[in-house]
């Protein structure tokens, strides 16, 4: 029974469930789908691994297609670690998407998880690639579900998606072709089409100028919509991109530069979605930067704060989400005093912002930190303080602005129902993770994280973050960043918050690139007019000439002199004579 | 004999679990909230002192990463002046309405 269970990808269950859901009308069926589902493939993914234990990895779930032997499962430290947390949070998703009675969000949401565990699982750029499209095309329907205005946006997100998917499969079969294998190990930039999927990948995590998907779309999604969109594409990107090109040197910059360029915009921002959405880039730099570096605690870093965002994130995004549901809006100058009305969300986002924020006994003070103390020890000592102006900066926007510009700041007056139950249950069990993994308790806590890391972490290679150096200086940073805050706020120098838009480096395309396009048709148009005209005139012109030759009061019809027409005659069998002369 | 109208309670519209914390609106507190990461910062920066850097960098000393936050913070915050008259727009300058 076991080897049966074990002779596919749990990803199937997840899709088959979703598929179900698809043709369910009853709505308890499907949120029994919703719930059960990444429950049951996560209890399969475990029975798959303690399995293979003893071993380096387990290969498996072998399907040949067009040729082309797939490996759907490849259960080892590093792909275990990304399915085991896609699965669970595919549970808290479906429990905090409980109250919506939505069969296209079910069934997206279950196939999107579903496409997610399946790409962390392939063995080979093949399989891969397909669960890379699978999970581009089910989760446009998830940023669709934002209503009309989400249309554009989800078209775009698309595009961007199906841009990456080509881009890989390319660079997969330049690589496969020129290896002979299609096997997804270490890549590297050098590597025949090593350069065509990092851009595929760079695509998909968010790379500066291959970002903008993120903040047009998430945003314009439903409620739950957002939330469950904000775990998996960038987090299998980040997946990818360990597997495939740690240490590579360029993607330390490209992190660092990731880590901080979102700050500056997530300040601008008025739609607190849309400053998550900045935020949720600005932790992916941290990540980037992590597999850049590509040392043994630099990768648990990376792999630990995967875990910890996927919850303190997610718990951010379910906070605003719970206040999008019950107030209507996300807009920071319509909210403030939210706490009065909503004291669980409040106190669960606060949690949320002070784990991404790296507070003591908060997820992001382990995880992080073993990425910085790693950046620190590689002697990258620029992007060191790269990521330490970063992390002033998330204070700011996911620390600070997230939680104070809505339950805090100025009362609105807004005063609404807190959240549904089924929300706060998701939120709490969030909540908990983020702090329970924080916690130095020994065998549990922290520890239970580090147990889950592909590299070891006892002796030499323990990071230790509950030092006293560590703790005092982390605290000395969110403290004068605080201090900041609320002396700029005193001062009147704290801005304040603005409907508008904020121009992004979508500029390009949305407004630069349509205007260009609108310019080329009509140019075009024009030029096929001139064209037209021009043709219709030289036609028209030897229409005339050939009429005054050969029409019937053309020059050919009228009577020539006789003496004319026997010259020319002469000459046509003289011409005649002298061809057929020379041609013998 | 009609009813007396029941007098309404005080913090009506307001969610039971959130009475307790009210205080957190109150003017004075706003007002002195400045105090606390003061005090926060004063105490971790003597702490410094106390707890050394164990792999310090070239640059810090016992309050290196306060500076470090206080201007990161302030300098991010400031930016968002200039770049907010550059880079904005009217809501619907792409013509697809809010993201609401």
């Amino acid at each position: 029974m076991i080897s049966f269970l074990t002779s596919f990808s749990p990803a199937f269950i997840l899709i088959f469930a979703g598929i179900l859901a698809g043709f369910m009308p009853s709505y308890p069926g499907r949120k029994v789908l919703m719930i059960g589902a990444p429950a049951a493939a996560l209890v399969l993914l475990n029975v798959m691994f303690l399995s293979a234990s003893g071993t380096d990895g387990y290969l498996g779930g072998y399907l040949s297609v067009a040729g082309i032997e797939l490996t759907t499962i490849r259960i080892d430290q590093l792909s275990m670690i990304w399915g085991n947390i896609f699965a669970f949070v595919g549970i808290i998703n479906g429990i905090f998407a409980l109250h919506e009675k939505c069969k296209i969000t079910d069934t997206s949401a279950l196939i999107y998880t579903g496409a997610g565990i399946g790409a962390v699982f392939a063995g080979d750029l093949i399989t891969l690639f397909i669960f890379w499209e699978l999970l581009a095309l089910s989760s446009v329907f998830i940023v669709w579900r934002g209503g009309k205005e989400a249309y554009p946006a989800g078209m775009r997100y698309l595009a961007m998606h199906i841009l990456s998917g080509v881009l890989l499969l390319s660079g997969a079969v330049i690589y496969g072709r020129a290896t002979g294998s299609y096997e997804f190990n270490h890549i590297g930039m050098d590597a025949p089409g090593g350069k065509l999927m990092l851009l595929a990948m760079g695509i998909k995590a968010g790379f500066p100028f291959l970002h903008n998907w993120i903040q047009d779309a998430y945003p314009k999604s439903s409620v739950t919509g957002t939330v469950i969109l904000s775990v998996f594409t960038t987090k299998l990107a980040i997946y990818a991109l360990a597997r495939g090109y740690a240490g590579t040197e360029l993607l330390i910059y490209i992190g660092g530069i990731m880590a901080v360029f979102p700050v500056f915009f997530a300040v601008l921002e008025n739609d607190l979605r849309k400053v998550l959405s900045y935020s949720l880039n600005n932790q992916l730099g941290f990540m980037v930067a992590g597999i850049g570096i590509g040392s043994s605690l630099a990768l648990n870093g990376v792999a630990a704060h995967v875990v910890v965002d996927i919850l303190f994130k997610g718990l951010l995004f379910m906070s605003m989400g719970a206040v999008l549901h019950r107030v209507g809006t996300t807009k920071a100058s319509e909210l403030g005093g939210l706490f009065r009305s909503m004291p669980y969300t409040t106190l669960f986002c606060i949690i949320g912002a002070g784990s991404i924020s790296a507070f003591p006994l908060m997820g992001g003070f382990i995880s992080k930190s073993m990425i910085i103390a790693a950046m620190f020890e590689e002697g990258h000592l620029i992007v060191f303080l790269m990521l330490l102006f970063a992390s002033a900066g998330v204070l700011e926007h996911s620390g600070i602005k997230v939680p104070y510009f809505a339950f805090f700041a100025h009362d609105s007056g807004k005063r609404v129902k807190e959240a549904p139950w089924n929300m706060l249950a998701a939120m709490g069990i969030a909540a908990f993770f983020c702090i329970y993994l924080a916690l130095p308790i020994p065998g549990a806590g922290m520890y239970s994280l580090y147990a889950m890391l592909p590299y070891e972490m006892t002796g030499d290679a323990a990071f230790l973050p509950y030092t006293g150096d560590h703790v005092v200086f982390q605290m000395q940073l969110l403290m004068a960043a605080m201090l900041a805050f609320t002396v700029l706020k005193k001062i009147g120098l704290y801005p304040p918050e603005r409907r508008a838009q904020i121009l992004d480096s979508d500029w390009i395309y949305r407004r630069l690139g349509l205007s260009l396009l609108i310019w080329a048709d009509a140019m075009w148009t024009r030029l096929g007019t001139h064209i037209k005209l021009v043709v219709r005139r030289v036609l028209s012109f030897a229409a005339k000439r050939l009429y005054y030759v050969f029409s019937p009061a053309g020059a050919l019809s009228q009577d020539a002199p006789s003496g004319l027409a026997a010259v020319l005659t002469a000459f046509m069998l003289a011409a005649s004579l002298l061809i057929v002369y020379f041609l013998r | 004999m009609a009813k007396k109208p029941s007098p309404a309670k005080p913090h009506a519209d307001i969610h039971p679990a959130a009475v307790p914390f009210l205080w957190l609106a109150n003017k004075k507190v706003v007002k002195n909230f400045i105090y606390v990461p003061l005090i926060g910062l004063i105490v971790f920066s003597l702490l410094g002192l106390v707890f050394p850097l164990y792999h310090p960098a070239k640059w810090d000393f016992f309050m290196s990463y306060s500076v470090i936050g206080f201007v990161s913070y302030s300098f991010v915050v400031l930016a968002a002046w200039p770049l907010f008259k550059l880079l904005s727009r009217p809501e619907n300058y792409y013509g697809e309405g809010g993201d609401d």
